[in-house]
C-alpha cells in the first residue's frame, strides 16, 4: 500500500480522468470545420457564471486580452481563477467581481486586488507557477496527478490540495499534485487557421498544455492564416485543431501588452492601469477601457488610436524567432 | 579629504549579489527586482557569456537592455539572442534534473533556517492583513537548484522568528535530512543571504543562519539589532566593499537606466581610497 505521509488542506476540483475523457469524446469536434466568430460570441457561447477560468501568459505580453475584457464586459461571475505568472489578469478580473475563488501561482498587481483577498470577497488556495502548470500537464496527460520534486515543506503545501506520498519505486516522499482540467481556457496566438490550428512563438507558459486540459477553448489569433499555410509547416503548429472550440481574428489582442516579434507594449497605458489599481481605482480604468466600448474594434480605434498602434509595432524591431 | 562614492541601499545588494555570480554555473532568478539586475549586471559587467533562465523558459539570452517597465520575461527584448526558448514546465524540468546551479530570488520575510516567504503578512490564511502575489516561481526554484541566494533588506521584521508563511522552503525546521522527508531534492538548499549591511550563510551542521559578512558602512551591533533572531557569527568575518564606479556605471547606464529599482532605497555615501 501506498503510504500518504502529509496533505494540504485547501479546496480543489477532485481530478476526474475519465470524466474529461467523456467530455472531449462528446463535445471537440474532429470535423475540419470554419471556427472563427466574433469575441462576444466566444465568450457568450463558452464562459459560463461558476467556470474554472485559466488564461495564457498574462495581460502584459501575449494576453488574450481582447477576450479577458470581453469577460468583463458581459459581468461573467463567480469563476475560480488559475492565477498563475499573472500581471493584471487577476487586477482587472478580480475588480470587476468575477472572481470567487483564486489558485495563487503569481497574481500582480495592485492594491485593489489584494484588498480583494484580504477582506474575504476572494478565496484563495496556494500553489505556485510550476505547480499549476505541472497541474495542467497532468490535465493534458489525462492522468489524475503529476508527481513534483517541490512544493513540499512549506505552508504553500499545507494551503494546498496536495499530497505527500511514500514513492512506491524508490521509497522516498515524493509531493503528487492533483490534476487540473479547466473549463475554459483563452490562449492568445500569433496564427491561427480557421480550423483551430494555432502557433505561438517565443518563450510561453504552457499554451499547448493549457488547450489540452481544458474543457472548452478560446484562442485568439493576431493572424488568421490559411490553412494551406498550416500544412506547409506543420513543425510549427502548437495547438492541433481540435483542442479548438472557437477562433476569434484578433489583431492587436494582447494590446497594452507586447506580442513577441509583432509589437512592444502601450507603457503609459500599462502605467495608468497600475496607478489606477494602485489607488483602489480599478473601477475608472473599467469603465474607461472596457464598458465604455463595445468592442475591441471599437477599444483599438477609440480609446488607443491608430497613430500609437504603428508606433508600437515599430517599437518591436526584434523580429528573430517569431515567424 | 578621500573622495567619496554614493548609492543606494538597493545598488549595493544588486552589486554584492552580482559579485558571487560564477561563469561556471548556471542561474535561475526570479523575473522582477534585484535578482534579474543582480544576473544582468554580473552578465554586462564581466562575464557576456553568462547563461540563466527565467521562469517563461528562456535559456541564456543576451537581452536588449533596458527593459520596459514590467516586461522582464516573455517579451522580445528579454528573450533576445538566447540559446533556448523553453516553457514554465521546461526550465522547472532542467532544474529538476539539477542542471541549474543557484537560484537568486528576494522575499518579504527569512527566518533562521531560510525559509522565506512572498504570501502574505499578518491575519490568517483566509484574511491576511497584507496579501502579496505569491510564490511565483520561487517556491520551485528555492526546491530545485542546487543552491539559493536571497536578497533581502537589512530591516528586523524581514529576519523573523517565524515567518507570517512560509511559501518556499530553506532548511525548513533544520534538522538533518528535513528537505528530503518533504519531497525535495537531496544536496539543495539556501546557501545565502545578501542585504544592504550584511551577508550571511548557514552553518554547516545546524542549518542556522550565520553572519559571513559586514559592509564597510555597517557594523555588527547595527546588524544584529536589524534582526529579530540572532544569526549565528563567523571566527572571521569578511567585510564587502562599496560598488565600485565601474559596478555603478553599467548599472546605472545599462542595467537600469531609468533607475527604477536601483533608485529606491536610502542613499549611502563612503569614503574610497
Amino acid at each position: 500500500m501506498v503510504q500518504v505521509l502529509d496533505s494540504g488542506t485547501r479546496e480543489f476540483r477532485p481530478p476526474d480522468p475519465d470524466g474529461f475523457r467523456e467530455w472531449v469524446r462528446e463535445n471537440k469536434s474532429r470535423e475540419l470545420k470554419n471556427k472563427v466568430i466574433s469575441e462576444r460570441e466566444a465568450v457568450e457561447r463558452y464562459v459560463a457564471d461558476g467556470d474554472y477560468l485559466c488564461i495564457e501568459c498574462c495581460y502584459t505580453n501575449r494576453g488574450p486580452n481582447s477576450l479577458l475584457r470581453e469577460i468583463v464586459r458581459q459581468r461573467k461571475k463567480d469563476l475560480w481563477l488559475a492565477g498563475r505568472f499573472m500581471y493584471f489578469d487577476a487586477t482587472i478580473l478580480i475588480g470587476a467581481g468575477c472572481v470567487s475563488k483564486l489558485d495563487v501561482g503569481y497574481f500582480g498587481l495592485g492594491r485593489s486586488l489584494h484588498k480583494a483577498i484580504e477582506t474575504g470577497k476572494v478565496k484563495t488556495v496556494e500553489w505556485s507557477n510550476g505547480a499549476m502548470t505541472m497541474r495542467l500537464l497532468a490535465g493534458a496527460m489525462g492522468a489524475p496527478f503529476a508527481p513534483v520534486r517541490f512544493l513540499g515543506g512549506t505552508d504553500a503545501f499545507r494551503n494546498s490540495g496536495a499530497k505527500l506520498i511514500e514513492d512506491p519505486f524508490t521509497g522516498k516522499p515524493v509531493v503528487l499534485l492533483p490534476a487540473l482540467n479547466p473549463d475554459v481556457a483563452i490562449i492568445h496566438a500569433h496564427q491561427c487557421d480557421v480550423y483551430g490550428n494555432a502557433r505561438v512563438f517565443g518563450t510561453s507558459v504552457s499554451p499547448k498544455d493549457v488547450a489540452m486540459a481544458s474543457r472548452k477553448v478560446i484562442v485568439s489569433a493576431e493572424e488568421i492564416i490559411d490553412a494551406e499555410e498550416t500544412r506547409r509547416n506543420p513543425g510549427l503548429t502548437t495547438i492541433p485543431y481540435y483542442f479548438v472550440d472557437a477562433v476569434v481574428d484578433a489583431p492587436f489582442g494582447s494590446h497594452p501588452g507586447t506580442m513577441p516579434g509583432l509589437y512592444g507594449s502601450d507603457t503609459e497605458h500599462i502605467i495608468e492601469l497600475m496607478m489606477l489599481a494602485n489607488a483602489d481605482k480599478i473601477e475608472t480604468y473599467l469603465d474607461k477601457y472596457i464598458y465604455s466600448v463595445e468592442t475591441q474594434q471599437q477599444y483599438l480605434e477609440q480609446r488607443v488610436g491608430l497613430a500609437k498602434l504603428l508606433q508600437f509595432k515599430r517599437n518591436e524591431v526584434i523580429k528573430e524567432g517569431y515567424r | 579629504m578621500s573622495p567619496e562614492i554614493a548609492f543606494t541601499t538597493t545598488e549595493a545588494m544588486i552589486c554584492q549579489t552580482a559579485r558571487l555570480v560564477e561563469p561556471k554555473y548556471t542561474y535561475w532568478v526570479g523575473g522582477g527586482g534585484e535578482p534579474i539586475l543582480s544576473i544582468l549586471l554580473a552578465q554586462k559587467h564581466r562575464y557576456p557569456d553568462l547563461v540563466y533562465v527565467t521562469e517563461d523558459g528562456v535559456v541564456g539570452p543576451n537581452p536588449m537592455l533596458p527593459f520596459e517597465p514590467i516586461m522582464t520575461m516573455v517579451a522580445s527584448r528579454s528573450c533576445y539572442r538566447a540559446l533556448a526558448w523553453d516553457n514554465m514546465n521546461g526550465v522547472q524540468w532542467h532544474a529538476s534534473v539539477g542542471a541549474i546551479d543557484v537560484g537568486i530570488l528576494n522575499c518579504l520575510q527569512v527566518d533562521q533556517y531560510g525559509n522565506f516567504n512572498s504570501s502574505l503578512i499578518g491575519g490568517t490564511y483566509e484574511r491576511p492583513a497584507r496579501r502579496f502575489g505569491g510564490a511565483g516561481g520561487a517556491n520551485e526554484i528555492a526546491s530545485l537548484c542546487w543552491r539559493t541566494i536571497l536578497i533581502t533588506d537589512q530591516v528586523k521584521r524581514k529576519f523573523v522568528k517565524k515567518t507570517d508563511f512560509a511559501t518556499s522552503p530553506g532548511f525548513i525546521d533544520g534538522t538533518p535530512g528535513a528537505r528530503e522527508r518533504a519531497g525535495l531534492p537531496k544536496g539543495t538548499g539556501p546557501y545565502r543571504v545578501i542585504t544592504d549591511k550584511a551577508m550571511f550563510g548557514y552553518d554547516e551542521s545546524t542549518h542556522r543562519m550565520k553572519l559571513l559578512a559586514v559592509a564597510r558602512w555597517s557594523s555588527v551591533e547595527e546588524i544584529l539589532a536589524n534582526m529579530d533572531f540572532e544569526p549565528m557569527i563567523a571566527e572571521r568575518l569578511e567585510t564587502i566593499e562599496p560598488p565600485t564606479e565601474d559596478e555603478l556605471l553599467v548599472m546605472r547606464t545599462q542595467v537600469d537606466p531609468g533607475g527604477r529599482t536601483v533608485g529606491s532605497g536610502e542613499w549611502i555615501t563612503v569614503e574610497v581610497d
